[in-house]
């Protein structure tokens, strides 16, 4: 084949490669569901950052904690506060052990669904674990929050838009587990009352978006640092009850017989 | 279906060792202290936090042991495409797990084997999963 139709052909080819991305990506786009006011529309079931996200029906729970290459350094003597050893005490080594909330920081990549709710001006997000919630208005950029009266399991959580990405912005939280580390030694993580988190949600598909985390916590890092993540739509699940106490029945390795055990 | 099935239980047994669930696998088991149990089901609770079910083992001497065997959450179970269906009375099973600290016949279910060769994965996402 001479040179000439060697560059023709390669030249076709690109073209027509090149036209088939950007109609597949146009259609990707045309396929973001919108509100009437040009917003990304996050309603819908989510799977979160703790699942693997098949892009199927069935999908894997099997979120990784956040990653302690992302951490920033520690505060002098912070360390010790992010990681606490074994105590024997659950309240401590795992709160949710004996059905107590797994707090903002953890419930975000907790391995079960979410269902958010979305309004001009108000994200509603109903967690299937312990049957959380956040109802978390929608306004102005970078606005003060509320008078806080004490801190909270998960805080307090305002939002704005930035172009088409989410801004959630939550304080007011209670020193409590980080995430659902468990390491064979029995210790836990967790982050201060001081912790800011920043969750940033961005559409990149129908499908699919970007859930990027960004906790500055003062008192045990000497800066802010960030954890992306994804979550995926599952338009078929529905959320479950999940009623902790219902049968928890081993609460830190003391096992209460069952009938027929007895 | 099945086999399809099949395979996502057996990949679903090997990436989700040590994440997270409900509660931290060694404040309740030990992962020194591995248990296998051959017996019959004799009981299902498919509630929350977790799954337990329960297993009649017959020693040398003719006495009858109930173990007791932690799995999943059942929507997570769900989601990964085990039902309560899978689970089936009467049926003789193959249990691996770890031993609850307490010392009593009480276990988290990793691993259950039926007599057919079939393998089902229990385990709550963040448990010791038998190999």
């Amino acid at each position: 084949m001479s040179l000439f139709k060697t560059t023709v052909l390669y030249v076709f080819t690109t073209v027509f490669c090149l036209l088939n991305i950007t109609a597949l990506h146009a259609q990707i786009t045309a396929e973001i569901k919108l509100t009437t006011a040009g917003k990304p529309d996050l309603t819908g079931i989510w799977a979160g950052p703790g699942f693997a996200h098949t892009g199927g029906e069935l999908d894997n729970p099997s979120a990784s904690p956040y990653t302690t290459d992302n951490m920033a350094p520690f505060q002098i003597g912070g360390e010790a506060l992010l990681t606490r050893p074994q105590t024997g005490n659950l309240r401590i080594d795992d709160p949710t052990a004996i059905c107590l909330p797994n707090g903002l920081t953890r419930q975000i990549p907790s391995p079960y669904p979410q269902q958010w709710v979305q309004t001009d001006d108000l994200l509603v997000i109903l967690y299937e674990y312990m049957h959380f919630f956040r109802t978390i208005p929608i306004g102005e950029p970078n606005r003060p929050h509320a008078q806080l009266s004490e801190n909270t399991y998960m805080g307090d959580s305002i939002a704005w838009w930035e172009d088409s990405t989410l801004v959630i912005d939550t304080i007011g939280l209670k020193a409590w587990v980080l995430d659902a580390f468990h390491p064979a030694d029995g210790s836990s993580r967790w982050h201060s009352d001081q912790a800011h988190v920043v969750e940033r949600i961005t559409v990149t598909d129908a499908m699919n978006a970007n859930y990027d985390v960004t906790i500055d916590d003062p008192a045990i890092f000497t800066a802010p640092w960030h954890q992306p993540w994804q979550m995926q739509r599952k338009p078929n699940w529905k959320l479950f009850e999940f009623i902790c106490e219902e049968n928890n029945r081993c609460e830190g390795g003391v096992c209460a017989a069952s009938d027929v055990q007895q | 279906m099945h086999r399809l099935l099949s395979v996502w239980v057996l990949i679903s047994i090997f990436v989700a060792p040590y994440t997270q669930a409900h509660h931290s696998f060694a404040a309740e088991y030990d992962g020194n202290q591995p248990v296998a149990v051959t017996g019959i089901l004799s009981k299902v609770e498919w509630q929350n936090p977790h799954i337990w079910f329960y297993v009649d083992v017959t020693a040398a001497d003719g006495k009858v042991a109930t173990w007791g065997f932690s799995g999943g959450a059942p929507g997570m179970l769900m989601r990964r495409g085990i039902g309560k269906e899978v689970l089936i009375l009467g049926e003789v099973l193959v249990v691996e797990g770890f031993r609850a600290r307490d010392g009593s016949n009480n276990a988290s279910g990793g691993k259950v084997t039926f007599a057919d060769g079939r393998s089902v994965f229990t385990a709550s996402a963040e448990d010791a999963v038998p190999k």
